[in-house]
């Protein structure tokens, strides 16, 4: 029996997704012109028909601040007061899913290494668990360099007892799952489901599953690890290649949408 | 839905609809409503129709547009979406019955956009299947009568018209004890009104008369109305039949020339009026379009009056038009906070008020339109009749919330601005025998109204 078999290094999906890291992103900005560009190429610009309203008076500046945040805040209040189960679920899931991609330890260091200003957020560094990793207050290591000093005396304190990378991805899963079983409620229901919205679940939910197989080696292997973990980042790559021509890209149309929502109702109507 | 309206579908004339529209509307505002939706249905909780069905939600009504613009704007939809489903060119029978069945399940109130969190209009989107469905002709027929005869200002031939506007003329001069000063240039405010108004709550007109009288304002009145309810063409969809009634009540507007034009109505008219039309006709308008409430907030505040206080709890119900299209929210509350000290909010108000149900695309109560049909001379048919009943269903169901959150406050008075939610709650209130009563906030207010001096 061999101890330490054979392992073939640079030759597995790790490598092949590492190297297609940069054309995703050249794809992701070349679809993200695209999409941006239609809306330049189809825009007219508004005409301003509001004379000085003086029976309404003018909004203030405290008044449009304010009304920036309610008008960001209302749907989730309108909709956790009447449809709180799916609100809620929504709201930890897109919070479970921030936290995961830009603050898990492991993704920090990867963003980091592609845009370095990005290690300012290390002292916010999420560990993969509170079990294993050295990287956890129920296991404390002492470390030997200052990166590994930097995750191990993190902000969250007792906290990465839950807030870990195990525990949120279960979690995700689950909020995942939740939405999964809403779009098949949906289908029952013989309402509209897109393509586009088990194409998009479906990618999510395979990237999270290989990534938590990955990062708690199930199977205990290698060569598994790095098949894995290769599979994670492509599918991942995937998801953000593609991010322009899917429902991911709300993520950043999300505040384009609401600020003018904003303007519609607070410079254009004057909403008092 | 209506059978008999469906039966008119002509699919060939339908095809050459959705062509024309969608080709010609398509900007990024409409992009964006297109492409940013993630189908989360979070717009079911404001929609007052979703009561009705959840295939009444505004995501999934506005899904037809949304696979007719695929079709013909993305690289997706051109492609793989026409065989996969997602994007269509042109709709099939089945699919262009579904689509006369939903645009008169909007009253394109915004509750949608306020509760999406892309902030996605889907009233909009539904608004281009109104076009669609009207070039295509399918559209109730006693509707196409009321706008045919506003835009061919017809209705002021019929006699029982005329004796109504002169009636209501009358009226208010008898109640100011002098002479109406009609179509006045120059004056600082043009009382507007439309036939619909002078129809179903003359008495909030002449209130509202009796009002700018005691306040010793300068005012006209119209000497007759400049359409039914213009413009029709908006809500059941016909663009080119609305721009022509807008360029007559702003060239009279323009000739009238007064500083405010003054509206009791918060309905699809007040945000048309005031904003919509000047964006329509591209011109800029040098007088304000103002509900009676943003007058009379103003004036309040300034001092030119007092207001007797009522010992009664009352609430507001925000018509959509007004506060979510309109921007009007804080000028009632001011009346109202001085009008009681018991003034209480219903629990969804403001840009989340729920609905009525009955305004906007729904154009009105049924027996309203029953009313309008046979004063114009116009029978109503079998499939006229069919539309109608469905309408009622509707309001009860929308009106049920209503009234549920009304019973929370229990207001002895739910005060509102505008002549379509004053009926569709009152039909609500005694449907399911509420305690409250409804009425338009001038009815109070002129009674309770004293002039500084006076």
């Amino acid at each position: 029996m061999v101890a330490f078999p054979y392992y073939p290094i640079g030759n597995s999906l790790y490598n092949v997704a590492l190297s297609l890291f940069i054309p995703t992103i050249f794809f992701f900005f070349a679809g993200a012109t695209y999409r941006i560009g239609r809306y330049l190429i189809t825009y007219h610009s508004p005409l301003d028909v509001n004379p000085s309203m003086p029976l309404r008076g003018k909004v203030s500046g405290g008044e449009k601040i304010k009304d920036l945040v309610n008008t960001v805040a209302n749907s989730s209040k309108v909709g956790a007061k009447r449809k709180p189960i799916t609100t809620i679920v929504g709201l930890l899931m897109h919070l479970t899913l921030i936290l995961i991609i830009f603050l898990l330890a492991q993704h920090m260091i990867f963003w980091a290494y592609y845009i370095p200003p990005y290690s300012a957020l290390f002292p916010l560094a999420i560990p993969e668990s509170a079990e294993d990793g050295l990287l956890a207050l129920t296991m404390p290591g002492h470390p030997t360099t200052t990166m590994a000093y930097t995750f191990v005396n993190d902000i969250w304190g007792p906290l990465t007892v839950i807030l870990n990378g195990q525990i949120l991805t279960y979690l995700l899963m689950v909020f995942l799952a939740i939405y999964l079983a809403h779009k098949f409620y949906a289908l029952a229901e013989r309402l509209v489901i897109r393509a586009g919205d088990w194409w998009f679940f479906l990618l999510l939910f395979i990237d999270v599953v290989l990534g938590f197989l990955a990062s708690s080696h199930i199977p205990n292997n290698v060569t598994w690890y790095d098949n894995l973990l290769g599979a994670h980042i492509l599918v991942a790559e995937i998801i953000i290649a593609t991010l322009p021509f899917t429902r991911g890209f709300h993520m950043f149309e999300f505040w384009f949408g609401k600020v003018r929502e904003w303007y519609f109702m607070t410079f254009r109507r004057g909403a008092k | 839905m209506s059978t008999t309206i469906t039966q008119q579908i002509d699919l060939e004339k339908l095809k050459q609809a959705i062509d024309e529209v969608v080709y010609t509307q398509i900007d990024s505002t409409i992009l964006y409503y297109v492409q940013s939706c993630v189908n989360c249905k979070a717009c079911e909780a404001g929609c007052p129709f979703s009561a009705d069905g959840l295939e009444y939600s505004p995501v999934n009504k506005a899904e037809i547009t949304r696979q007719l613009v695929r079709a013909r704007f993305t690289v997706w939809g051109m492609t793989i979406g026409r065989v996969i489903g997602g994007a269509k060119k042109y709709l099939k029978l089945d699919e262009a019955q579904t689509l006369a069945d939903y645009v008169w399940h909007c009253t394109d109130c915004g509750s949608c956009m306020f509760v999406c969190p892309m902030a996605i209009d889907s009233g909009a989107l539904i608004e281009l299947m109104k076009q669609i469905s009207f070039k295509a002709g399918i559209i109730p027929k006693v509707y196409k009568e009321l706008e045919d005869l506003e835009v061919s200002e017809k209705y002021w031939d019929i006699k029982e018209i005329q004796d109504i506007w002169n009636g209501l003329i009358n009226k208010i001069g008898e109640t100011i004890g002098k002479s109406v000063q009609l179509d006045k240039k120059n004056s600082e405010i043009l009382l507007y009104s439309s036939l619909y108004e002078a129809l179903v709550y003359p008495d909030v007109i002449i209130k509202t008369a009796k009002i700018l009288d005691m306040l010793g304002k300068d005012w006209t009145f119209m000497s007759k109305p400049l359409g039914i309810r213009p413009p029709i063409g908006i809500v059941i969809g016909d663009s080119e039949g609305s721009v022509e009634v807008m360029k007559r009540i702003y060239e009279y507007f323009k000739e009238i020339n007064p500083k405010y034009v003054i509206m009791t109505s918060g309905g699809y008219d007040y945000p048309t009026l005031r904003y919509r039309m000047h964006e329509i006709l591209k011109v800029k308008p040098n007088y304000e379009v103002a509900h009676i409430t943003e007058a009379l907030a103003k004036w309040y505040e300034e001092g030119e009056f007092e207001i007797e206080q009522l010992d009664e709890v009352i609430t507001w119900h925000d018509p959509c038009q007004l506060s979510k299209r309109g921007g009007v929210i804080e000028p009632p509350r001011v009346l109202l906070k001085a009008l009681s000290k018991k003034f209480k909010e219903l629990p969804n108000h403001g840009v989340n008020t729920l609905c009525c149900s009955g305004g906007g695309g729904s154009c009105s109560l049924p027996s309203t339109i029953e009313n309008l049909a046979k004063m114009i001379g116009y029978t109503l048919d079998e499939s006229d009749k069919k539309f109608l009943e469905d309408r009622v269903k509707s309001l009860k169901n929308a009106g049920k919330k209503k009234i549920e959150e009304i019973n929370k406050i229990k207001p002895q008075k739910v005060l509102t601005g505008c002549p379509v939610c004053k009926e569709s709650i009152g039909f609500s209130i005694d449907y399911y025998k509420a305690d409250s009563k409804v009425y338009h906030i001038v009815e109070i207010l002129a009674d309770r109204i004293k002039v500084k001096g006076k």
